[in-house]
């Protein structure tokens, strides 16, 4: 089926367009993190007021443009956080989780990305700005950034609890134990709000490389398994029948594995 | 979908908060003296901490009054989430979308209205620290806009899934929506510039922003009480 008819005619448009609109949010994300504002991997924590005012001078269009894009297309992370959402409804469990999940994720958006982009635009954009403000800008950004740690801590057991509960077959079971390493990776990062060197430093082995690693494979894991769902989908509300063949055969061979 | 026997009780009271809120957001935004004219982001450390010495009072009357009262979008947004129901879609993900972006987009403006005081709360501090307090403020006001942006073009999807005889909006609303969410798009590189139309202080990121905002909720405030008397609830004054 191609992208114009599963969002045009399809029985699970609604579906479609919120995934398709979650890809293109996270590979936004990516983009404009990695490659625009070069934000990630993130600054040195231990670096002098007059090194964050150099940092910021060195990537001063990229931080104005990369994040004019995220307050432009920022919203649409609803999409990913309604689709889980909807994915939990469509458990055996109770809305308490649904409702849970979107409301711990939906208000994570301020703090967890807002900040750092209004953080670093307000850095940016005057170069001239006292150094020891500069400084404060940067720890601001990047700590709101990665230390906004409990929505997504509890988010992910809520989520991890409901597919574990649920009898329909909305996900596998070892789905739901990787999202307990997610909920670590958010435990882990709190001592970036203590140490600026070393491996637990905002920078760090642990808190930065790993945990970049766990979410990368986490987020790819589950924007698969969405796809799946939607296809095996019969928007009824008892267990989720098996891909259908052809589905099957269209399938990506990594989601075939993922989806066991 | 489930619209027939979910309980409309209430709804007619929440749609009637609108116009008492309209009236404190207008009041606000005449009273805060960075609005008319917007300040500037050109003018210096020392000119931002004089503007809060002289306009103390109506700095934090005006931001107090928003910190209060912005939220109360929330319930009429929600009113139109539960528009949503009658809408012929399969699945409510659209009204998570829309749920999701309602309570981020006016606690955005929040967050401003916090560095707005805080930038008063002290205005012998150093004028640098003012002066960062008032930036943040104004990026906060000017680019925070993403979830109002999605949520345009979460209710143009909904509308144009809505494929029944008689829609819960008509199909304008949808296009409506798109041109509200493209009007609002210039705002968002308001910190590429502190000079022109685009500007935090400019004819497209202050004047269409805000505009665009305030036609918005009175285009959605007629298409929704419309609604609303469809579904029977009797909005109408004397009802």
């Amino acid at each position: 089926m191609s992208l114009v008819a599963s969002l045009r005619t399809d029985a699970k448009r609604e579906l479609w367009f919120v995934w398709y609109s979650t890809v293109a949010f996270y590979s936004l994300y990516t983009v404009v993190f990695f490659v625009l504002t070069r934000t990630q991997p993130p600054g040195h924590p231990w670096l002098t007021p007059e090194q964050a005012v150099g940092w910021f001078a060195d990537r001063h269009s990229g931080l104005l443009v990369g994040f004019a894009l995220i307050f432009v297309l920022g919203g649409f992370s609803a999409t990913s956080i309604a689709l889980i959402t909807y994915s939990i409804r469509r458990m055996s469990v109770s809305r308490a989780y649904a409702y849970s999940y979107l409301i711990l994720y939906a208000i994570a958006a301020i703090p967890g990305f807002v900040f750092i982009c209004v953080a670093m635009t307000v850095g940016a954009m005057r170069p001239d700005r006292d150094p020891v403000l500069m400084h404060w800008l940067y720890d601001f950004g990047f700590l709101s950034f990665s230390g906004t740690m409990g929505v997504f801590l509890v988010g992910s057991l809520i989520w991890m609890a409901a597919i574990l509960l649920d009898k329909n077959g909305v996900f596998p079971r070892w789905f739901g134990y990787l999202n307990l390493c997610n909920a670590l990776t958010e435990v882990v990062i709190a001592p970036s709000w203590i140490f600026q060197r070393g491996v637990l430093a905002w920078n760090g082995v642990i808190a930065w490389w790993i945990d970049v690693a766990v979410f990368g494979m986490y987020t790819v894991v589950f924007i698969y398994l969405l796809r799946n769902l939607i296809q095996r989908d019969d928007l009824g509300t008892g267990p989720v029948p098996a891909l259908p063949p052809g589905a099957a055969r269209r399938a990506h061979p990594l989601a075939k594995v993922i989806a066991g | 979908m489930d619209g027939s026997r979910v309980s409309r009780s209430g709804e007619r009271a929440i749609f009637w908060t609108l116009p008492a809120v309209a009236v404190v957001w207008i009041a606000a935004f005449f009273l805060f003296p960075g609005f008319v004219p917007p300040m500037s982001p050109k003018a210096s450390a020392a000119e931002v901490a004089a503007f809060y010495r002289d306009h103390l009072s109506r700095v934090r009357y005006s931001m107090i009054l928003f910190n209060w009262f912005c939220v109360a979008l929330i319930p009429i947004l929600m009113l139109l989430v539960e528009r949503m129901r009658g809408m012929a879609h399969r699945t409510p993900v659209l009204r998570y979308c829309v749920i999701g972006v309602a309570g981020a987009a006016p606690i955005a403006f929040l967050t401003s209205t916090v560095f707005w005081l805080i930038a008063a709360f002290r205005p012998d501090r150093s004028p640098a620290l003012t002066q960062m307090c008032n930036d943040l403020a104004w990026i906060t006001f000017t680019c925070g806009v993403p979830f109002l942006i999605a949520l345009c073009v979460f209710v143009a999807v909904a509308i144009a899934y809505d494929d029944q005889e008689r829609p819960v909006f008509p199909r304008w609303v949808a296009r409506f929506n798109l041109v509200i969410a493209l009007a609002l798009v210039p705002s968002c590189f308001a910190g590429l510039t502190l000079d022109g139309a685009f500007a935090w202080n400019g004819f497209v990121s202050f004047w269409v922003k805000n505009v665009a905002i305030a036609v918005w909720i009175v285009v959605m405030a007629v298409v929704l009480r419309n609604a609303m008397d469809r579904d029977g609830i009797a909005v109408g004054v004397g009802a």
